[in-house]
């Protein structure tokens, strides 16, 4: 059966008895890799840390350091600690192959072998070892991949917050370990007005951060001023329609009239805004009407659209749920009602002091469990 | 999660318990795909002891929703407690596939 090993490839033959090292180098002569030889545990130490073989066949019985003691240092070395290693001794006991198994090796031959066997185990080896090396290595492609999709979308994100006379913003944004399809935006509008869209494409990777990018393209290529949230979102929705399957995406179109400081809301499954009234202070869940998410199917009724007056101190805050689906280590979720004291926190009044004081509550509810999913959050605070 | 499906008189069952997640929606998609895959024109979730549900939860739902009206049939969910209804209703999916407060109640909307 012939074989894939290349001459760059190299096995490296271990054994104190120059005649063995001389039979096991004739015998592995055709199997196409470069042959190294050490003649003793301390030269396999170097030359395996320096070569970095592909294979190991190691002998046992030697005067300085013997083979389970050589085997048990190279896998406590991260550099050598990947390396097949395959014991070959004339100690034969089941114990013995026990041991070296039990060692890290991926196999143990007794002597005297015979040649065709350590040749087919020696290939069987070099391969699984080179398959295990090309996953690696497409895992890491792959990783790799997804971070530069999530550098994409960074960059798709608004690079600052735009200045309102009279309505100081702060967002937060963290992504997961992996691209994620959160995804916030504001545009100014005509008569002292700002639009404000929150969204969260359902899923993970690639068909999320694509979903999230196309949302974005189509929300600033809108062919007019968007000041009508249930307009937006009948758009972003007629269009996302075409291509969104299986996924779909939540979001929110908030339009904040600076000069009436009201915010009129459509809602298309993303979570219930937030509101702070400074006067009570209180915060309480806005009963905000909506329609099920962007990309599943046109919306044959009229979306709902949610007005409320803002009064000076009064904050506001969308967020996605990567936040109240937060989990600690018990298994318990965040949940919208734990949002509501940090929102109302009196011990600071910039709205980026208030991110960080609700931050801090779900750091530390969450422990030591990571979030799962993006993070997104935009508040607005009346002066 | 656990889930469980049966068919009786034409009528798909399929009971979902725990957290219906982005971890454990995979395998439920799986089951659902499975329990569609005769011709049934009828199924009823019994969601009675479905603890959780996150927005990957409600895509398996949804494409089993979508499944059945390209079948012009029905789907219903039934049994959602108070926790679950409200995920279901805050995110809009109520007005895509109906709810029922009991399996009586559901059946008796899949068969009309």
């Amino acid at each position: 059966m012939g074989n894939s090993n290349s001459a760059t490839e190299s096995i490296l033959l271990v054994d104190d008895n120059p005649t063995n090292l001389q039979v096991l180098f004739q015998t592995l002569e055709g199997v196409g890799c470069k042959l190294l030889i050490a003649k003793n545990g301390k030269g396999a130490l170097a030359i395996a840390g320096k070569a970095r073989p592909d294979l190991i066949l190691l002998d046992i019985m030697m005067p300085d350091i013997d083979g389970y003691e050589v085997c048990r240092q190279l896998k406590s070395d991260r550099a050598t600690a990947d390396t097949p290693v395959i014991f070959l001794s004339a100690l034969g006991e089941t114990e013995d192959k026990v041991k070296g198994l039990q060692l890290g090796a991926v196999d143990y031959i007794t002597k005297p072998f015979q040649p065709n066997e350590v040749i087919a185990r020696v290939n069987t080896h070099l391969t699984i070892h080179r398959l295990k090396r090309e996953v690696e290595s497409q895992k890491d492609q792959l990783e790799h991949e997804l971070e530069v999709v999530s550098e994409v979308q960074r960059k798709l994100l608004p690079k600052k917050l735009p200045d309102i006379f009279g309505f100081k913003l702060a967002a937060h944004y963290e992504t997961s370990r992996y691209a994620g399809g959160d995804y916030y935006d504001i545009i100014a509008l005509p008569e002292n007005a700002w639009g404000f869209l929150i969204a969260d494409a359902e899923g993970h990777s690639a068909p999320a951060a694509v979903l999230m990018a196309m949302t974005c393209a189509l929300f600033r290529a809108y062919p007019d001023s968007p000041d009508d949230p249930a307009a937006v979102l009948h758009y972003l929705n007629e269009h996302l329609c075409k291509v969104a399957e299986p996924s779909f995406m939540t979001a929110l179109y908030a339009v904040y009239d600076a000069d009436r400081q009201t915010m009129r809301i459509a809602r298309a499954g993303q979570p219930l805004p937030m509101i702070y009234r400074a006067s009570e202070k209180k915060a309480f869940e806005l009963d905000s009407p909506g329609v099920y998410p962007l990309g599943i199917e046109p919306y044959e009724i009229e979306i709902p659209v949610a007005e409320v007056k803002l009064m000076s101190g009064d904050r506001f805050l969308v967020y996605t749920d990567g936040l109240s689906e937060r989990f600690n280590a018990a298994g318990e979720s965040y949940g919208e009602e734990r949002l509501l004291k940090p929102l109302a926190t009196d011990n600071v009044t910039a709205p980026q002091d208030v991110i960080a004081v609700i931050m801090a509550d779900v750091e530390q509810f969450a422990g030591d469990h990571p979030a799962d999913d993006d993070q997104a959050l935009l508040l607005g605070i009346v002066d | 999660m656990e889930i469980t499906q049966h068919e009786e008189n034409g009528i798909v069952s399929i009971a979902i318990k725990g957290r219906l997640d982005a971890d454990s929606s995979p395998e439920a998609e799986k089951v659902v795909k499975e329990a569609l895959e005769g011709q049934t024109t009828s199924v009823l979730f019994n969601l009675s002891g479905l603890e959780y549900l996150s927005s990957a939860g409600l895509r398996v739902l949804l494409s089993a929703a979508k499944e059945m009206r390209r079948r012009e049939g029905k789907i219903v969910l039934c049994c959602l407690n108070e926790f679950v209804k409200e995920i279901f209703e805050v995110s809009g999916f109520q007005s895509l596939i109906p709810i029922a407060d009991s399996v009586d109640s559901g059946m008796e909307v899949i068969s009309q």
